[in-house]
C-alpha cells in the first residue's frame, strides 16, 4: 500500500493520495490523471484495466485502488 | 412541438396534473403516454425509428449481459448504423462525387428528432450492461421510458441507465416546492431562450448570412453566437430539467459557468457535460486502454521519454474524441475542423503542463493568482469564441473570412439587423446587454455555491407570482418569438 501510494505520488504530484477518499468526486483527479495513472500501474505490476474497472468508485482513493490491483492481479 | 409553443406547455401541465393524480406505481405508465403522444406529434413515421432503438437496446441488453463482445457489438452497430446512414450518407455522397464522373443522386433522408440524443443514451446503456454496472431491464416498456423520456428527447441531457431509469419508474410524491423549483427553472430557460437567445440570433444571422457584403463584423458575429448558443442550449436544458424536477425527477446538470472555465479542458468540464462525461466514459476510456494503444504508449515512452510519451498518448485519444464530437455536430468539413481544432489545442496543453508549471513557479504565480485567474478566463473565453467560427459558419472557407473580418477597423454595428429602423435595432441591442448582465450575475452566484432558486423560494408565494408574471412580461415584451427551434435540436 505505502509502496502504491509513492508511485502515484510520483505519477500525480501534488495530490494527497494518502488521506483522500474523494480524489474522483471532489476533482483531484481528471481523466488524463487516471488515463496516466492507468497507464503507469498497468506497466509497474504487469496488470490489463478493462473499461468496466473504470469507475469513481475504484479511483477516489488509493485504497480503493490497491483492492482493485489486488483483484486484477489475481483474474 | 416546439419549447416555446402553445401545445407543448398544454402538454407538460397535463402530464404534470396526471402524474400526481395517478397511483405512483402506474404514473411511469402516464409519463411513457405521454412521451410517445409528444414524439408522434413529431412526426408519426419518427416513432419507428424510436422503436427501433428501443427494441435493440431490450434485446441487445439481454444478449450483453452474457458478456459476449458481439453481443454489445451487434445493437452498437445497428444503432450508429442507423444514425450515420440518415445523418452521413448525403455528405459522403457530396464527397464522391467529387471525383470525376461520380454523379450519384442524393437521398431524401429526414433526420428524426434527438435520434442522436437517444442512440447514446441507449448505446451507453448496452456499454453499462456489458460491462456490467447495470442489469439488464427486463421490461420493455421501463426501457422505453428511459430512452425517450419527454422533456430530454430533443437536446438531452444524455441520462445514464443507473440513475436515470429508477427515478422514472419510481412514481414520486407531489411537493410544492419541487412545482416551484421546476416553474422557477423553465422560467428562467424561456428567459434565456426568447429574450437572449433569439435576440442575439437576429445579430447572427445577419452577419453570418451575409458575411461577403457585412464586412468587418466578425468579432461581433460570434460573440453574439456565443450569447445566442449558450442561452438557447443551457436554456432549452434549464427548461428540460424545469420539467423533470416538478415531477421530482432530477436529470443530469448540463452546464456549469461555462465561461468562467480557466482552460480550454475545463470549459468542456462545463459545456455540454453529459456529452462529455458519455465520451470520456464510452470512447475515451476504451481507446486509451486498447490494445494498440498499449503498445503506442510503450513505444511513446522509449520515444519521447515518460512524461512526453504518456501526453503523446491522450493527446491522440483526444484528438479522437473531439473529432468525433465534431462529426457529431454534423456531416461537413467545417465541423472536423471544429473538433480537431479543440482536440489539438487540449492535446498542446498536454504537452507543455510540465514547462507552465516551471514558468509559473520562476514568475511566482499560483493558479489562485487574482490577475492570473481573469487571464485564464479571458484567454478560454477567446480560444473558444475562435472555435465558434469554425461551429456556426457554413464552409471552412467562411469561418477563415469571417475570423480575418475581425480584425478590421469596424468592429460594431447595432443597426446591422435592420438599419432602417435604429430605434428598434437598439431596443434589441439593450435587451441582449440587460439578459447578458443579469446572466452574469446569476453566473457569478451560482459559481460561488449559492443556491439562486433557493432564494426565490424565500419570497412569498404572492411575490414569487409577480416576479414569474414579470419575467413572462420581458419575454413577451422583448422576446423574440418569430423563432422557436433549439440549435441542439438539430444535431
Amino acid at each position: 500500500m505505502e509502496e502504491l501510494i509513492q508511485l502515484l505520488e510520483e505519477i500525480q504530484p501534488g495530490v494527497d493520495f494518502a488521506n483522500s477518499t474523494s480524489l474522483i468526486d471532489d476533482g483531484e483527479l481528471s481523466s488524463f490523471d487516471v488515463v496516466s495513472i492507468v497507464g503507469e500501474l498497468e506497466a509497474e505490476y504487469d496488470i490489463r484495466f478493462r473499461p468496466m474497472d473504470i469507475i469513481p468508485q475504484n479511483f477516489n482513493s488509493a485504497k480503493a485502488l490497491y483492492e482493485l490491483i489486488c483483484r486484477l492481479k489475481e483474474a | 412541438m416546439s419549447f416555446t409553443s402553445f401545445e407543448f406547455w398544454l402538454l407538460v401541465a397535463v402530464c404534470v396534473t396526471g402524474y400526481y393524480l395517478f397511483p405512483a406505481r402506474i404514473r411511469w405508465t402516464w409519463l411513457l403516454g405521454i412521451s410517445g403522444l409528444y414524439y408522434a406529434a413529431a412526426g408519426p413515421g419518427f416513432l419507428l425509428y424510436l422503436l427501433f432503438a428501443v427494441l435493440t437496446a431490450w434485446i441487445g441488453g439481454m444478449a450483453a449481459v452474457s458478456g459476449k463482445k458481439a453481443a454489445v457489438a451487434l445493437p452498437l452497430l445497428l444503432d450508429f448504423g442507423m444514425l450515420a446512414w440518415l445523418k452521413y450518407t448525403n455528405f459522403l455522397i457530396s464527397c464522391l462525387n467529387h471525383f470525376p464522373g461520380v454523379t450519384l443522386p442524393y437521398l431524401e433522408l429526414l433526420l428524426p428528432l434527438g435520434i442522436s440524443f437517444y442512440t447514446f443514451q441507449s448505446a451507453g446503456y448496452l456499454l453499462d450492461v456489458y460491462w456490467k454496472r447495470c442489469e439488464p431491464e427486463r421490461n420493455p416498456a421501463k426501457l422505453a421510458l428511459f430512452i425517450s423520456f419527454f422533456p430530454q428527447l430533443m437536446q438531452g441531457p444524455i441520462g445514464r441507465y443507473q440513475t436515470l431509469s429508477p427515478q422514472l419508474t419510481q412514481g414520486h410524491s407531489f411537493d410544492d416546492t419541487l412545482i416551484w423549483r421546476g416553474i422557477c427553472r423553465i422560467t428562467w430557460g424561456l428567459m434565456k431562450k426568447i429574450v437572449l437567445a433569439d435576440n442575439a440570433a437576429l445579430y447572427v444571422n445577419r452577419i453570418f448570412g451575409a458575411y461577403t457584403d457585412i464586412r468587418g463584423l466578425g468579432f461581433q458575429g460570434v460573440l453574439m453566437y456565443s450569447i445566442q448558443l449558450y442561452a438557447d442550449f443551457s436554456g432549452g436544458i434549464d427548461i428540460a430539467l424545469g420539467i423533470a424536477e416538478m415531477m421530482g425527477i432530477r436529470l443530469d446538470e448540463n452546464f456549469r459557468q461555462p465561461f468562467f472555465a480557466k482552460t480550454l479542458t475545463d470549459f468542456w468540464h462545463r459545456w455540454h457535460i453529459t456529452l462529455g462525461t458519455w465520451m470520456k466514459d464510452y470512447v475515451f476510456y476504451p481507446i486509451t486502454l486498447s490494445e494498440w494503444m498499449r503498445t503506442l504508449r510503450q513505444r511513446s515512452r522509449k520515444w519521447f521519454g515518460r512524461e512526453i510519451g504518456k501526453a503523446f498518448c491522450i493527446g491522440i485519444a483526444n484528438v479522437i474524441i473531439f473529432v468525433v464530437v465534431g462529426i457529431w455536430h454534423g456531416p461537413a468539413w467545417h465541423y472536423i475542423a471544429y473538433g480537431l481544432y479543440n482536440g489539438l489545442l487540449i492535446a498542446a496543453g498536454g504537452f507543455f503542463t510540465g514547462s507552465f508549471r516551471k514558468w509559473k513557479k520562476s514568475l511566482g504565480i499560483t493558479d489562485q493568482t487574482a490577475w492570473f485567474r481573469g487571464f485564464r478566463m479571458l484567454r478560454t473565453f477567446l480560444i473558444v469564441n475562435i472555435s465558434w467560427f469554425l461551429d456556426r459558419s457554413v464552409s471552412l472557407g467562411q469561418a477563415w473570412q469571417m475570423f480575418k473580418d475581425s480584425f478590421g477597423s469596424r468592429l460594431w454595428s447595432v443597426t446591422v439587423i435592420d438599419p432602417s429602423d435604429p430605434e428598434k435595432c437598439m431596443v434589441r441591442f439593450l435587451t441582449i446587454a440587460a439578459g447578458c448582465a443579469v446572466l452574469l450575475t446569476v453566473s457569478i452566484l451560482s459559481e460561488k455555491g449559492k443556491d439562486v432558486r433557493g432564494m426565490f423560494l424565500k419570497l412569498p408565494w404572492w411575490g414569487r407570482i409577480l416576479l414569474l408574471t414579470g419575467a413572462m412580461l420581458l419575454c413577451a415584451l422583448y422576446g423574440n418569438m418569430d423563432d422557436g427551434g433549439f440549435i441542439y435540436a438539430n444535431f
